[in-house]
């Protein structure tokens, strides 16, 4: 059980997340939806404390996560998955070798510096990646894949982390429909088949509905929406989304051009 | 009838007085400073003694030494040379070597993303700065009086002032590395050593590889400039020659120096593009 209660990410005087409070019940598959710089981002990388809230608690499983330093703080970065708009793999590192990163809090240092890595590790990564489909890859440098292959990628790194949550934040943002399919279906298929609660950052109103049980809707750092997609109306999600109502429910019209503008009176006698 | 908007000149004066008439000290910096750099010019030469007739003199002379110095010819001392050579090969590669893999560790000191507290970076830094502001060649003056003469004393000169350059270029390939890739070690929960080594690493090596091996070839250059003081080499037997006016050895020294050279920067060159394009498993 993962419990929000309060949050606020102050960076100086604007207010990322702003006094954030849910609860999200194990096995869900939740969509964090708003417009561009409504706080989502920041709510997920405080979650993973990749940001330092400035205000209120996270915990989980009665765990103050936001407390968390040192060894600690590590292990819960790898119970809580990050999967990200860019992938944040490293590109020069090969696929197996980057899987292998979602073990790193689970052994000694000197086996991942030295890069001996334990058979067993080797087999969940290589199982995580023929899961996805893309175990023939393992030994190709990461940046030679395509963009919906590197995701797939990140998200067998979520995997061997054996995480109780995975918290994506726009992970289909910079992939095309086809990937995003891939992608989303990936995620629902961990959720649905693991019992990993997914918590997910969503632009797309259309795939929030389609893909999540519950929605969470953020404006200005807010809480403003939380219930089933059912329950949101395009009242509301006119209000969550303002002026991008349009762009993420689906018709998209054409601006229509309004004639010349007129020339300053200065060059036009 | 005209197709051009009509221009009120007057009126367009009016309302940007200070486009039409720029202030008179705006219009003659340009020639001023043109004047003064003039100025600068022949006062430089007139203060430093520039004498054309002392040129001229000169430059028969230095036809006379290429006269001279044709055809090159190392004489009986061919094995000599030879192992000079060497040595200077192995104080630039040595020095470089050894700057190198002191310099990696402070780079990291010194770079902003893995250091973030200014207070903690800023003595790293100035230290560096202070090693690269002296030159190669003092510091060879200096080791040379601490270790006495010979390639020890070349090694040491090369690997202090290298340093403080290294440093600086690592912390700054460092600095430009992708942070996204090292967010992702972070999050995974990997620690500050595993960002290092799986987040910043890769991307950064290959970087620093090619920066070694240019120093290598620069540096077998600087190691024939520090002989000439005294730290052992090539550059020993080049001053000596000079001295006793033997110019078909000096013509051999300098065209063995520019084969070896024109060698290195080959190997390099083909090494660094290897490195560059080599699928890294870091």
């Amino acid at each position: 059980m993962l419990v929000v209660d309060g949050l606020t990410c102050r960076f100086g005087a604007k207010a990322a997340v702003d006094d954030a409070s849910f609860q999200v019940s194990p096995g869900g598959f939740v969509g964090v939806i708003g417009r561009s710089g409504a706080g989502k981002s920041t709510l997920l990388r405080s979650i993973n404390r990749l940001v330092t809230p400035t205000g209120g608690r996270i915990l989980f499983d009665g765990v103050d996560v936001t407390a968390l330093r040192g060894k600690d703080l590590r292990q819960w970065r790898a119970r809580s998955a990050m999967i990200f708009q860019q992938f944040n793999l490293v590109g020069r590192l090969d696929v197996l070798t980057n899987v292998l990163m979602g073990r790193l809090a689970t052994m000694p240092a000197w086996r991942s510096l030295t890069q001996a890595w334990p058979e067993q590790d080797k087999a969940l990564a290589m199982s995580a990646l023929e899961q996805f489909d893309i175990a023939t890859l393992a030994a190709q440098r990461a940046d030679q894949l395509s963009g919906g292959q590197q995701q797939r990628v990140a998200i067998a790194r979520a995997l061997v982390q054996q995480p109780d949550i995975i918290l994506a934040d726009e992970p289909i943002a910079s992939l095309d429909p086809r990937n995003t399919k891939v992608v989303m279906d990936a995620l629902l298929r961990i959720n649905k088949h693991f019992g990993i609660t997914v918590l997910c950052n969503l632009h797309s109103l259309d795939l929030a509905r389609s893909y999540c049980d519950r929605l969470i809707g953020m404006a200005a750092g807010r809480v403003v929406f939380d219930g089933a997609p059912s329950a949101l109306t395009d009242h509301v999600a006119r209000e969550l989304y303002d002026l991008e109502a349009a762009d993420v429910m689906g018709a998209v019209p054409v601006p229509a051009p309004e004639g010349v503008p007129a020339l300053g009176t200065a060059a036009a006698a | 009838m005209s197709r051009h908007p009509e221009v009120d000149a007057a009126q367009l004066r009016a309302r940007h007085p200070d486009v039409f008439s720029r202030p008179a000290s705006a219009r003659l910096a340009t020639p001023a400073m043109i004047a003064a750099a003039l100025a600068l010019l022949v006062f430089g030469l007139v203060d430093l003694d520039f004498s054309p007739s002392r040129l001229a003199a000169g430059v028969s002379q230095l036809g006379w030494i290429t006269m001279m110095m044709i055809p090159p010819d190392p004489g009986s001392s061919l094995p000599l040379y030879l192992k000079a050579l060497g040595e200077t090969l192995s104080i630039a590669l040595l020095g470089t070597t050894l700057a190198a893999v002191f310099a990696l560790p402070v780079g990291l000191l010194a770079a902003r993303n893995v250091v973030p507290s200014t207070i903690l970076r800023f003595p790293v830094r100035r230290v560096l700065d202070s090693i690269r502001g002296v030159d190669t060649l003092i510091w060879a003056l200096v080791w040379i009086n601490v270790v006495g003469l010979g390639p020890f004393a070349g090694v040491l000169a090369i690997a202090v002032s290298d340093f403080g350059a290294f440093g600086k270029l690592f912390s700054e390939a460092i600095e430009g590395a992708d942070q996204k890739q090292v967010e992702g070690i972070r999050a995974s929960g990997g620690s500050a050593l595993h960002e290092i080594r799986f987040g910043l690493m890769p991307q950064v090596l290959p970087v620093i590889a090619g920066q070694v091996l240019y120093f290598i070839e620069s540096n077998t250059r600087s190691a024939t400039i520090i002989g000439i003081v005294g730290a052992g080499g090539i550059g020993l037997q080049l001053a000596e020659q000079i001295r006793v006016l033997e110019w078909q050895k000096v013509s051999f020294l300098i065209l063995m120096i520019l084969v070896a050279v024109a060698a290195i920067d080959f190997i390099s060159g083909k090494l660094r593009f290897a490195i560059i394009g080599r699928r890294a498993v870091a």
